[in-house]
């Protein structure tokens, strides 16, 4: 029997065990905000009723663990996260997979993160580092502590925020729900599992290793796109506008010729789709490091 | 004695099975309806209390499983919500019906008043066919 809202919630995980960690964070989010104002009210309306006493009929009603985790469940094996499915999986031919990711509105919106993530990166890094040294440096005196705490709830903030990034531009389940501290214990032991827990130091991390990635991701995506832009606008700068157009190796400056410039635009044409999919490979390992960096497993 | 024990526990499994079959469509019509006549933005504990002081049976629809079902209304634009503090406790969040959340309760409200006159047609003229 379930005697007190931890004792659920601790159930609950149990059965969402190898679910998404997402949406065991939602679910537990949902279920603590029912339960905890629920017995809120019970004990409102009969002070004399003890937390084992309230918690049975609201549990009852609330759902056990086991119906609740089948609940959420079925709801995410309907609902796809962010951008959803692609329209036609099937009997593609491989000539029209490659093609057809240029239409593809995910291959679009994993290149618009990559690029925007230089900015991001930026800013996280910026943050973190500033908000390190600063909470650090100013330890030995008093404003130091409330200083690093406000900075790390700061760093659990972006992480939220940047999860939503991750799921609406790369389609990767994030929380939807902030985490938030149990109210029932103290304030020191909230500000202890702050510090204790997982996800402040990897998000924290995260933040730090965004503005590498930031440059990798945006330098490698901007040349790509930007060259076969050029390549597949060959025929037109060469052809219609008389551009020179030059193939630089090593030392040595090439023009390129007239019969040249098709097999050029050729190359742009099968470059930009190549870049697509590789905006949507890269993307996908990206939203795996985020989910492992900016989820809670454990608390 | 076995046997028949096994009968029972088979036939609590169908039962629940088809209850939860009936409640997943049904769910989400139901907190539509609650939202759209509701006059400002409700959370979760207060829309399971609407439920709760409107029928008896509550043991047809789990207040747990409200929660999901909420949540994919609003990944699918029918509702919005918002999480504000609250004083005491974790946060609340806030849930609001939206124009297309309107549009199709109609609808869905058209289609369930067919499907239940069509059920209710079959199942109580069982003996027209003989």
């Amino acid at each position: 029997m379930v005697n007190s809202v931890d004792e659920y919630l601790a159930l609950l995980r149990k059965e969402l065990a190898g679910s998404d960690a997402a949406v065991i964070q939602d679910a537990l989010a949902d279920a603590e905000e029912h339960l905890r104002l629920a017995l809120a009210q019970a004990i409102s309306g009969r002070p004399d009723i003890s937390e084992v006493e309230a918690i049975p009929p609201i549990v009852e009603k609330y759902g056990s663990p086991q119906e609740v985790s089948t609940a959420y469940r079925e709801m995410e094996a309907r609902a796809p996260a962010g951008f959803g499915r692609s329209a036609r999986v099937g009997h593609q031919s491989i000539v029209s997979r490659f093609f057809g990711v240029i239409a593809d509105p995910r291959a679009w919106a994993a290149l618009l993160y990559l690029l925007l993530s230089l900015g991001t990166g930026i800013a996280y890094f910026t943050w973190a580092v500033t908000g390190l040294s600063l909470s650090l440096g100013l330890l030995v005196l008093i404003v130091g502590l409330p200083l690093a705490i406000l900075f790390l709830l700061s760093i659990r903030g972006i992480a939220f925020i940047e999860g939503r990034l991750v799921e609406a531009l790369l389609g990767v389940r994030m929380p939807r729900r902030r985490m938030f501290f149990d109210d029932t214990t103290g304030f020191w032991k909230k500000i202890k599992s702050l510090f204790t827990q997982r996800i402040t130091w990897t998000a924290l991390a995260y933040c730090v290793l965004q503005l590498g990635l930031g440059i990798a991701y945006f330098t490698v995506f901007a040349v790509l796109i930007g060259l076969s832009v050029y390549l597949i606008a060959m025929p037109i700068t060469v052809g219609v506008l008389d551009m020179p157009a030059y193939i630089i190796l090593g030392d040595t400056e090439y023009l390129a010729t007239d019969w040249s410039v098709p097999i050029f635009f050729l190359l742009g044409v099968l470059l930009l789709p190549a870049t697509m999919h590789l905006a949507k490979l890269v993307g996908k390992g990206h939203g795996a490091l985020a989910k492992f960096m900016l989820v809670s497993k454990q608390d | 004695m076995w046997g028949k024990n096994k009968n029972v526990e088979e036939t609590e499994s169908a039962d629940k099975k088809f209850q939860k079959e009936l409640v997943s469509g049904v769910a989400a019509l139901v907190l539509l309806t609650i939202l759209d006549k509701a006059a400002e933005p409700m959370y979760g504990y207060q829309i399971a209390k609407v439920i709760d002081g409107q029928t008896e049976d509550t043991a047809m629809l789990k207040q747990g499983a409200l929660y999901p079902v909420l949540r994919s209304l609003e990944s699918s634009r029918l509702l919005q919500s918002r999480v504000e503090p609250s004083v005491s406790g974790p946060p609340r969040r806030y849930y609001q019906i939206t124009e297309l959340g309107r549009s199709t309760l109609a609808r869905w409200k058209d289609m369930w008043n067919q499907m239940r006159t069509f059920v209710d047609t079959v199942t109580e003229g069982e003996g027209n066919g003989q």
